[in-house]
């Protein structure tokens, strides 16, 4: 084990698989020569050299569709959109033919990339920079959509992603970059499609993704301090597939269940799980899922405001306690 | 606390309150004695759950109340008494629960917020019921269901069936193309025309249309047709289709389909159901292939008709692909032998396979 900041854990996740498998490419803006943005690609340009590791123009199409062509061509690219507010500006690829690509062609195409690009609020950014919109991929059938909370899960699943033989949307959390965990060493691979209970408790389940999985836990920690109300945490990690036997059985267990999600309630993943949950387990249900989002907002850039509309250790807390009797 | 009707054994659904031993405003220890019930099986003390005061005693010496119905209400020192269930909803799994367990929620105290019943306080009301229970075997998260009047019913006279009469299965297969031809106009299903068969088989075989009173096989005159009908997970009942060796088909069909329908709905008179020579039992709409039934004593056989599905059947040099299904027998070996049964069934499968059924439906 070592401890590793999730930004490091990004760069170690991607080394491993370029050290491992020749194919495995990785382009984007400012990634090799300034090590990324968000410093989350520092050092792959010297250890793998110009010709594995690529700067791009200011042209998310471009990087897009570079990866497409050389998933098409045999290689396994890895290709950062910076923010993921700008998969918009590639979604037709995105959604219209990397998702398409394998169905249309009946199996005689594959597209082994991953998307890796960081999401989420908590930097000030603003509308357009800051949003969550893990919703967005969940919502496009021929994606795998995932999102990490923790170092470990970032490059175990990023090398599972890597891995996978079709297209994988792989969200990093801004707010996250800093945190610190312990890594396993060696070579380290995790499976897609797997929730992990992080938490056990008797009163109510929690299900949160990537930033609101450590709120959720603070928060299960504080209801039962203050409330004497016992969480189970589970960490959602993999949108698409979802792991729907592990969420159902937590929330059987205590019969209530709650979702913190990031992303603006109207569709947000959590609607999702709350339809299965009641159309599965409705007679296990001690009470009315509840879902506790962003609203259906634009993110202001205001601190306080931003603040205000991304679901905080409090608003969970109070709604939980408000709910749970 | 509430203090409800224990379960006092696998069977008992209700206990009669005989005596109280605290009177409301006196104090009560826990496993103290509080009162007496009787059932039909055992006398029973039954002990104070928690220490406290009596608070309420809500049903007088001599009633007799289901399980799980609130007797007695203990106040607990220093704990106010929870707010009584309100008219708060109950969620999807408080109703399951109580549905599985047969509980009305008026007898469980709740603890949620406006008085709700949530999931705890029913598991926490089972787990006191069962401790107030020691008769009870352990068993996690089994339901004990006891057994309705009609399934008891059943299970004696089965079980004496069972034991005292040497069964005895025959079974033939019947091609029923000649019946589908006639039945389909009409949509009348297999049943009638089997029972039909079996009224014009039985006089020529007295033995089967009989009952075994001792050393004495006494031969019926009438045939009473006894005709098995599900309730639909309640039981098991057997109306009897009285005379009805004299019956056309059609009056035959008409007859069967009038007792099935009263015994669905739950309208057969105590007449309704004596007098069977006969039974014809019918597991076909669920396509089973062999039934082997159990005879109804003090008759001395029963039929059970199976599922007819369409199969090859050799035709001459061809093959034909027509309906055909089981028609199996038990007899009672004590009445009878196995060559008058076997040639009863040739006898019904002959007449179901070659009579000329649209002579018998002619204006019906």
């Amino acid at each position: 084990m070592a401890e590793l900041t999730y930004r490091d854990a990004v760069a170690a996740g991607i080394a491993q698989e370029m050290e491992r498998d020749q194919r495995v490419v990785f382009l984007g803006e400012d990634v090799a020569a300034a090590g990324g943005v968000f410093k989350t690609t520092v050092g792959l340009l010297e250890r793998f050299g110009p010709g594995r590791v690529r700067d791009t123009p200011i042209s998310e199409q471009a990087i897009i569709g570079a990866a497409m062509g050389a998933a098409m061509t045999g290689l396994r690219p890895i290709a950062e959109i910076m923010f993921s507010d700008f998969l918009a500006v590639c979604w037709d690829m995105i959604a219209n033919e990397i998702a398409k690509a394998r169905y249309m062609s009946a199996g005689q195409m594959t597209l082994p990339l991953v998307i890796r690009t960081a999401n989420g609020s908590g930097a000030r950014f603003g509308a357009q920079h800051s949003q969550s919109v893990e919703n967005w991929a969940m919502s496009v059938p021929g994606l795998k959509v995932v999102a990490p909370s923790t170092p470990a899960d970032v490059k175990g699943l990023l090398a599972a992603a890597v891995r996978d033989p079709d297209p994988v949307v792989f969200f990093e959390h801004k707010g996250l970059y800093a945190t610190k965990g312990q890594v396993p060493d060696g070579e380290h691979v995790d499976r897609l499609g797997t929730a992990k209970v992080l938490r056990d408790g008797g009163d109510v389940t929690v299900v949160a993704l990537a930033a609101m999985v450590p709120r959720a836990l603070e928060a299960a920690e504080r209801l039962q301090r203050e409330h004497g109300i016992s969480a189970t945490v589970v960490d959602v990690r993999s949108l698409v597939p979802l792991d729907t036997r592990t969420i159902l059985a937590e929330t059987v267990k205590t019969g209530r269940l709650y979702t913190v999600e990031e992303n603006p309630r109207l569709c947000g993943w959590g609607a999702e799980i709350a339809s299965i949950a009641a159309e599965e387990c409705f007679y296990d249900l001690d009470g009315p899922i509840v879902r506790i989002t962003t609203p259906h907002v634009p993110l202001p850039a205001a601190d306080a405001l931003e603040d205000g509309a991304v679901p905080s250790v409090a608003r969970i807390v109070e709604t939980i306690r408000r709910t749970a009797g | 606390m509430d203090v409800v009707m224990p379960q006092l054994g696998e069977t008992v659904k209700e206990g009669t309150v005989t005596a109280w031993h605290k009177k409301v405003g006196e104090r009560v220890e826990a496993n103290e004695p509080l009162f007496e019930v009787n059932t039909d099986k055992v006398e029973t003390e039954v002990p104070a759950p928690v220490s406290g005061v009596v608070a309420a005693i809500l049903v007088a010496e001599g009633s007799t109340v289901q399980v799980g119905a609130t007797l007695a209400v203990i106040e607990e020192e220093g704990k106010p008494r929870a707010a009584p269930a309100s008219d708060a909803p109950l969620s999807p799994v408080v109703r399951r629960l109580l549905a599985e367990h047969g509980l009305d929620a008026s007898a469980i105290t709740g603890t949620g917020s406006g008085g709700r019943i949530t999931r705890d306080d029913v598991l926490a009301h089972l787990e006191r019921r069962k401790s107030a229970a020691p008769a009870q075997a352990p068993g996690g998260g089994d339901t004990r269901v006891a057994l309705s009047k009609i399934r008891k019913r059943t299970a004696e006279q089965m079980a004496l069936s069972w034991r005292t009469i040497p069964h005895v299965l025959q079974a033939v297969e019947v091609d029923f193309h000649a019946v589908d031809q006639a039945r389909l106009p009409h949509a009348l299903t297999y049943l009638p025309f089997v029972a039909f068969a079996v009224c014009r088989a039985l006089p020529e075989f007295p033995a089967l249309n009989a009952s075994l009173d001792g050393d004495v096989l006494v031969l019926h005159r009438r045939i009473n047709l006894g005709i098995a009908v599900d309730l639909g997970g309640e039981g098991l009942i057997v109306p009897v289709v009285k005379d009805a060796g004299e019956k056309s088909l059609t009056d035959l069909a008409r007859a069967i389909h009038s007792v099935s329908e009263k015994a669905r709905s739950g309208r057969l008179a105590p007449d309704d159901v004596t007098e069977a020579t006969y039974t014809v039992s019918n597991s076909g709409s669920f396509g089973t292939l062999l039934t082997a039934p159990i005879i109804n004593p003090p008759q001395v056989a029963i039929l059970s008709t199976d599922g007819v599905m369409q199969k090859p059947v050799a035709r001459g040099e061809t093959v034909a692909i027509h309906p055909v299904g089981v028609l199996a027998q038990s007899f009672d070996h004590r009445a009878l032998d196995g060559a008058s049964s076997a040639a009863y069934l040739r006898k019904l499968k002959q007449i179901l396979e070659e009579r000329d059924w649209a002579a018998d439906l002619r204006g019906f």
